[in-house]
């Protein structure tokens, strides 16, 4: 009964139709990818930035270091777009 | 998640100017240099530090030692004014709160001034606007004439109904030490009664007070310890702290130093602390045992600071960290003043 049921929808689809499917899911696995790392970098550079704001605030001369610490969590998005152009590229 | 939803931003930020600004404070070694040096070198070596601001402006109207001491208490009043400022939500109601001890301490000058017979002027120079009563209203206080008067221009604040209960007594026996205890008291209940409000945070501030607090009773025992004529403990015990007040009235009433630690020993729990009433078994000078227990409170308000990093404190320690650099320099400046020998003004000094 089952594998009738199977054998039925792949009869109701036309090639086009999966290819388009497969690409429309591998966008999806995409936003995704880029979408929750880019949220888990917002997370870590509040956290970091607050306090490089902090202590910019205080010492002047700390600001070149609290910006380099500050755009650290930003290898996670990049590494979530990576993931994303591989998705959609490969 | 936990920590992201419990942490926000504003805390951080403030948490880390607060570990900056304690970063700056001055180091021991400074402190040793200082030793050696004459009053107008310890100004210069001042002016070039985080009070250059206050020395600048009041080089003009103070010299010598009257110099260094106002720039102290103006440069601690506009810190701990800053740090109002810019701490955000629940740490700014325990920051007041915790600094309101300042506004007793304002006013006791004040009153202690007046019965004394001293000049407006000179009073001001070393009051802390750093609590609830700001400039303004001490500026008010100082003109007036007696005692009454100025305890009647508080009407409406928290401390108005201590001084008027107290004042009588106050005045019959030309000392302040007991209305001094009552307002300290009537702070501490109101700052353990805030911790325990209910607001977030709050356990972690009261930690800090009880800390603040037993150190205080422990203080007042040793005190009462080195004192000549007997005085009655309970008066003087804090409510709140690691002591009841029947331990804090029978500790007093023993008189053989070891047995004192031991019972003493059994009603703490902090490690430091254990370990210095361990080492105070053999009788030590009043000063020397009121430094040392400075110093292991800083000491563990320090790892409280670190355990919690995010939290009220950061913020508490750096308070009082700034309040005893001052209390160093201040020391250091009337030490010079004074001609006193360094070691005998290294003994004083809380690092």
């Amino acid at each position: 009964m089952a594998a009738e049921l199977v054998t039925a929808v792949d009869v109701g689809m036309s090639v086009e139709a999966i290819k388009a499917s497969q690409m429309g899911m591998k966008a999806l696995g995409a936003g995704i990818a880029v979408g929750l790392t880019g949220i888990g970098t917002g997370i870590a550079e509040m956290g970091i930035g607050s306090a490089a704001v902090g202590a910019v605030a205080e010492n002047k001369d700390m600001f070149g270091l609290a910006l380099l610490f500050t755009v650290i969590p930003e290898t996670i998005v990049i590494f979530g777009l990576v993931v994303g152009l591989l998705l959609l590229f490969l | 998640m936990v920590g992201v939803k419990n942490i926000s931003a504003p805390y951080i930020y403030v948490c880390t100017r607060m570990r900056v600004r304690k970063a700056k404070l001055l180091p021991k070694e400074e402190y040793m240099r200082m030793l050696n040096m004459s009053l107008p070198e310890i100004t210069r070596l001042i002016g070039e530090t985080e009070y250059k601001q206050e020395i600048d402006e009041l080089a003009t109207t103070f010299k010598g030692i009257d110099l260094i001491e106002v720039a102290l208490s103006w440069n601690l009043a506009k810190e701990y004014q800053k740090i109002q400022e810019i701490t955000p939500g629940n740490l700014k109601q325990f920051t007041q709160a915790y600094l309101r001890r300042w506004d007793i301490q304002n006013v006791l000058t004040i009153l202690r001034g007046k019965m004394q017979g001293v000049k407006a002027g000179k009073i001001k120079e070393i009051l802390v606007p750093a609590g609830s009563l700001d400039a303004n209203v001490l500026d008010r206080l100082l003109p007036e004439e007696s005692i009454e008067r100025i305890i009647d221009a508080l009407k409406g604040h928290r401390m108005y109904p201590v001084l008027a209960r107290e004042y009588p007594y106050a005045k019959e026996s030309g000392s302040l030490s007991r209305m001094e205890n009552e307002l300290y008291k009537q702070f501490y209940a109101e700052i353990l009664a805030e911790g325990e409000g209910g607001i977030k945070g709050g356990n972690l501030f009261l930690d800090f007070i009880k800390l603040d607090i037993d150190i205080k009773n422990i203080k007042t025992l040793f005190r009462l310890r080195a004192d000549t004529f007997k005085e009655d403990a309970r008066d003087m015990h804090i409510i709140g702290g690691a002591l009841s007040v029947t331990n804090f009235a029978n500790l007093n009433n023993i008189d053989d130093q070891g047995e004192f630690i031991d019972q003493l020993k059994a009603k703490i729990r902090q490690k430091l602390l254990l370990s210095l009433l361990e080492d105070m078994r053999t009788e030590k000078t009043i000063r020397d045992v009121e430094v040392r227990l400075t110093r292991v409170q800083l000491e563990q308000m320090e790892r409280m600071s670190k355990r919690n990093p995010i939290s009220i404190h950061p913020i508490l320690v750096y308070l009082e960290k700034k309040k005893y650099e001052v209390f160093n320099l201040r020391a250091l400046a009337r030490g010079k003043e004074s001609k006193l020998p360094s070691e005998k003004i290294a003994e004083y000094l809380v690092v």
